[in-house]
């Protein structure tokens, strides 16, 4: 059918959401230039699920959780206007909101050097958008990696990127020296980098 | 400017998941504010993060909470208000200057030895790290040490040599436990750089072993 041909998505089985996810940067823009609160509505149905579980994991209890997710919520309708000139893949920067609340009300330390160097890079310059789309396959392709990945290395990057954990705490957790962690790390950079997009 | 030292990758993955302790996470941000190369590597270790979010399971979200978060839209400013910008001083990038608000001229130096200066700088009291400005005199050798722990130092003015090579403004050393060099300042000028220590019992028995030879202590 001329339809299938033009959508060439590679078939991933089970995994169903990577349509909605080109459709999510495009919810975001329409967030940010209309101020659009059906978009947002959309994105909230999308992301709040997936917030929240990540959220309760952490040890939020259901009120905090539910909390943290209006907030993550609130600032990408706060702050798509930053988006829309930093662009890139809409999970990755709902995931870096989180990711901020999450040090300033979990770790209960400051996320301004966050802050600080997104300022720093969206005077810096401006991904067109041919590097959106590349931004959204590159989240595909990356799952599809995390999908292959050796089981001990996919448990380090789950403790770290889901679970909050320090090397130094994940190395506590497993038993294992801190040296063994970082170098799991590193296996999983070297296998996930050629997925990652362009060397600078 | 031109950097030839980075960050370890498990570092910057590290800094892009959101689990560095804050002096850390301070350092590696100053190294990014003089890195466009980083900055662009940190962008991609985020969608890994991204990734992972779109595998994440999902929960029951409560029937209310997009009415409440529609609701909550209207009495929101239409923009995130912007942090007040803090003044920042000649040499000194953004992410540093929250902890340098009288810039580098008003560091309040302790001398620590005859070519030796350290001054600490304020972090949350719940951090596990410490943060603080070590100043080196032109030509000055620092006792060969090792690490106790994982240290990261960036260098924000002059330069040093050591068995890794040239050090200099933007450069980042990030060194494990058991690594040995003996970094010696270069001439014409002091070196002085940010430094990411971990907790206060390592960082004094490091301390103490790096100013002994100095101290005599």
């Amino acid at each position: 059918m001329y339809a299938a041909s033009m959508n060439e998505a590679p078939d991933r089985g089970s995994t169903p959401v990577q349509a909605p996810q080109a459709d999510a940067s495009a919810l975001l823009l329409r967030v940010a230039e209309h101020r659009d609160k059906q978009a947002l509505s959309a994105l909230f149905t999308l992301f709040a699920p997936k917030l929240k579980s990540m959220m309760l994991r952490l040890g939020a209890n259901e009120a905090l959780a539910d909390d943290l997710v209006q907030e993550t919520m609130l600032t990408v309708w706060r702050k798509s206007h930053l988006y829309a000139r930093r662009k890139g893949a809409a999970s990755t920067w709902i995931y870096t909101i989180a990711r901020n609340l999450r040090i300033d009300h979990v770790r209960r330390l400051s996320s301004r050097p966050y802050a600080d160097v997104e300022a720093i890079e969206i005077e810096s310059d401006a991904p067109s958008s041919q590097q959106i789309i590349e931004t959204n396959e590159t989240v595909s392709r990356v799952k599809a990696a995390l999908a292959i990945l050796p089981k001990e290395q996919m448990e380090i990057l789950s403790l770290s990127y889901e679970h909050d954990l320090s090397q130094t705490e994940i190395a506590e957790k497993l038993g294992l020296p801190l040296g063994t962690v970082k170098s799991r790390m590193r296996l999983a950079y070297e296998k996930l980098r050629p997925v990652l997009g362009d060397l600078q | 400017m031109t950097v030839a030292h980075h960050p370890q990758p498990e570092t910057l993955m590290a800094y892009a998941a959101g689990t560095l302790d804050q002096a850390y996470t301070v350092v590696i941000a100053t190294h990014l504010a003089m890195c466009g190369a980083c900055r662009g590597e940190v962008a991609h270790l985020e969608d890994v993060g991204g990734a992972i979010l779109e595998k994440e399971a999902e929960a029951k979200i409560g029937a209310d909470a997009l009415d409440r978060l529609l609701s909550a839209l209207d009495g929101s400013p239409e923009e995130e208000p912007r942090p007040a910008p803090i003044k920042r001083h000649e040499g000194v990038p953004s992410p540093l200057a929250p902890y340098l608000k009288g810039g580098l001229e008003s560091i309040e130096w302790k001398r620590k030895g005859p070519k030796a200066w350290l001054a600490e700088l304020e972090v949350p009291a719940n951090s596990h790290s410490r943060l603080v400005l070590l100043k080196v005199g032109a030509g000055a050798a620092m006792p060969e040490h090792g690490h106790g722990g994982h240290e990261l130092t960036l260098i924000l003015s002059g330069a040093y040599n050591d068995r890794f090579g040239r050090f200099a403004a933007g450069d980042l050393a990030d060194h494990d436990d058991d690594v040995d060099h003996q970094p010696i300042a270069e001439e014409g000028e002091d070196c002085i750089c940010l430094v990411a220590l971990d907790a206060p019992l390592a960082f004094k028995s490091r301390l103490m072993r790096v100013l002994q030879p100095l101290t005599g202590l």
